[in-house]
């Protein structure tokens, strides 16, 4: 038993627990509408997009945050702006700006010559250097997220279901979209700490994708997937400690784990007799959006 | 003494009632319109009035659902002017749309009494739940449109009939001046068609304007009251089906011979084609 709290000793794995808690949580609610706009890849060009600008905040000598933050808005403009020019698409539109926003990031750090600890915390996800500053930074974007997502329920909801509908009904997409791509790169932001760039996508999309197998309605996805997404970052962090692995491997470890046992169950459950023939895996299947007209 | 059930009416009386002299709902003045740099409608001018069920008509790609989107103001303007622009305020014109059914992201995890409250996204305030005289409301149009038992299924497990039904009822929450149609018509079957455009009739003498899209001129268009035939993104011809529905009119929107016929008050459309022995046959 004493081994089993034997973490729970140390104040900087409870920050990092605490962190990785409300990061995942974060993830996967924003995560949900990611998922259902067919965006999944968005969160993974942004991440490696803002270590560009991380990068540059470190050689010019400013504050990762202000760096990531105008770095991150700044790729947002330039995926919402190619993204609108039929010839490029939304999807290629990532592809450009946030790898070469990275290959910026790379280029400056071969030129500085040394790899430094912040940036493989940044990359890879460093959860004991949690201080309390970087608790207080995810706390800040879970109150702007929770404020927006709350304030502007319908209108979001609305335009993840049908865009152009939403408009027709007098919902000010552009507004809606804006607002929601600035939550979405503060969440990036807050969350790279705790999961690095190159695990960022999982804790996007993974939640929610396994809460759509188990749900049909959207206020229950969008419940089960924040609890999924925080359980998965507590756990994760503690079964890091006797694994000794990294946390941000363990978190996605554990959410992909929880993925399969519910593919699994929905899998078994659509064979029971008296299925309906919309189980799981239709549901898996259906996150694919068909292309609109 | 009870009055006897009344049934359905036979087709040929699902004529609406002629158009009321109404007042103007809404005006297209010289309106040139599409997307991005491609305008699609070129020149349009076009009044709709109150009371009114007009259908548009015309060949694919024809500009048929960028008037719907003009009307909406969705459409990007490149000249010409839409008043009361639907943007103008919450006064201006109140609208109810409903899109193609294809279009619609069925998988979408959103119960028909979500999807419906969606249509009253403005006047429901900002709480994130539904309030409880908005249920209600949109308890008694589900019941109105016969599908009161389905408010709790998600969007995908309802049949063609039943997902338009929904939808129109997401419109009509609004209590619309204008109701709008992208093919009302298509991707159900026969049953559920008759069934949609007598609701449609229904909702018309209810006091509000219709217009919808449709290729289907036998059973959707010929019924209405007023058409309007765009040819690419033109109005070729405004009026009643007798004066629009001719055999001129159809080859210059279609490109293609078509005979009319008329069988009582009913208008039938039908494609000519030619006996090849008798076109390879000598003068």
């Amino acid at each position: 038993m004493s081994a089993l709290a034997e973490p729970l000793a140390f104040d900087f794995f409870l920050r990092g627990m605490a962190a990785a808690a409300l990061a995942g949580a974060l993830c996967a609610a924003v995560g949900v509408y990611v998922v259902l706009r067919g965006l999944s890849y968005i969160g993974h060009g942004l991440a490696h997009g803002i270590f560009g600008g991380a990068v540059v905040s470190f050689v010019a000598g400013v504050s990762f945050y202000a760096g990531a933050t105008v770095w991150g808005a700044l790729s947002v403009l330039l995926i919402n702006g190619a993204a609108r020019r039929r010839q490029i698409g939304g999807d290629a539109a990532v592809g450009i700006v946030t790898t070469s926003a990275f290959a910026l990031g790379v280029a400056l750090i071969s030129r500085q010559g040394r790899f430094s600890r912040d940036f493989d915390a940044a990359l890879f996800g460093e959860i004991l250097g949690i201080t309390n500053a970087d608790l207080f930074v995810i706390a800040g974007v879970i109150a702007l997220a929770a404020a927006v997502l709350f304030f502007w329920w319908k209108p979001i909801l609305f335009t993840t279901f049908d865009q152009e509908v939403a408009g027709a009904y007098g919902v000010p997409v552009p507004w809606v979209e804006a607002l929601f791509s600035l939550v979405l790169a503060a969440t990036v932001i807050a969350s790279l700490q705790v999961l690095g760039v190159t695990l960022i996508a999982a804790a996007l999309v993974i939640p929610p994708v396994t809460a759509r197998l188990l749900v049909d309605s959207f206020t229950r996805l969008f419940a089960l997937a924040t609890l999924l997404g925080g359980l998965g970052g507590l756990g994760g962090v503690y079964l890091s400690w006797f694994a000794d692995v990294s946390s941000g491997a363990a978190i996605v470890l554990l959410q992909a784990a929880l993925f399969l046992l519910a593919l699994g169950w929905t899998a078994a459950r659509s064979r029971w007799p008296g299925a309906d023939g919309h189980g799981g895996v239709a549901r898996l299947a259906a996150l694919r959006r068909p292309p609109l007209d | 003494m009870a009055e006897p059930p009344t049934a359905p009416p036979p087709e040929e009386h699902r004529h609406p009632p002629p158009p009321p002299a109404g007042a103007p709902l809404v005006e297209l003045r010289a309106l040139t319109a599409g997307y991005e740099r491609a305008p699609v409608l070129r020149d349009v001018t076009l009044t709709l009035r109150r009371g009114e069920f007009a259908g548009v008509v015309g060949p694919s790609g024809s500009g048929k659902t960028t008037l719907l989107r003009a009307l909406t103001g969705q459409a990007r303007r490149f000249a010409g002017t839409l008043t009361p622009h639907p943007r103008a305020g919450e006064r201006a014109l109140r609208l109810g749309y409903v899109p193609q059914v294809e279009t619609i992201d069925w998988n979408f995890p959103l119960t028909v009494e979500q999807a419906v409250l969606l249509g009253r996204w403005r006047e429901s305030g900002w709480r994130p739940w539904p309030r409880r005289g908005d249920r209600a409301r949109a308890a008694r149009l589900l019941e109105r449109l016969g599908i009161g038992d389905l408010a709790g299924r998600q969007i995908r497990a309802l049949s063609g009939g039943q997902q338009q039904r929904a939808f129109l009822a997401r419109a009509l929450i609004g209590d619309p001046d204008l109701l709008l149609l992208d093919e009302p018509a298509s991707g159900v079957d026969i049953r559920a068609r008759h069934q949609i455009m007598h609701l449609l009739g229904e909702i018309n003498r209810g006091g509000a304007a219709i217009l919808l899209t449709t290729h289907d001129l036998n059973a959707v268009a010929s019924h209405l009251s007023r058409l309007i035939c765009v040819s690419e993104g033109a109005i070729l011809a405004d009026g009643p089906p007798d004066d629009v529905l001719t055999p001129e009119t159809l080859r210059r929107a279609w490109g293609a011979e078509m005979l009319v016929m008329r069988r009582g008050r009913a208008l039938y459309v039908v494609e000519r084609v030619d006996d090849p022995a008798e076109s390879e046959a000598p003068p």
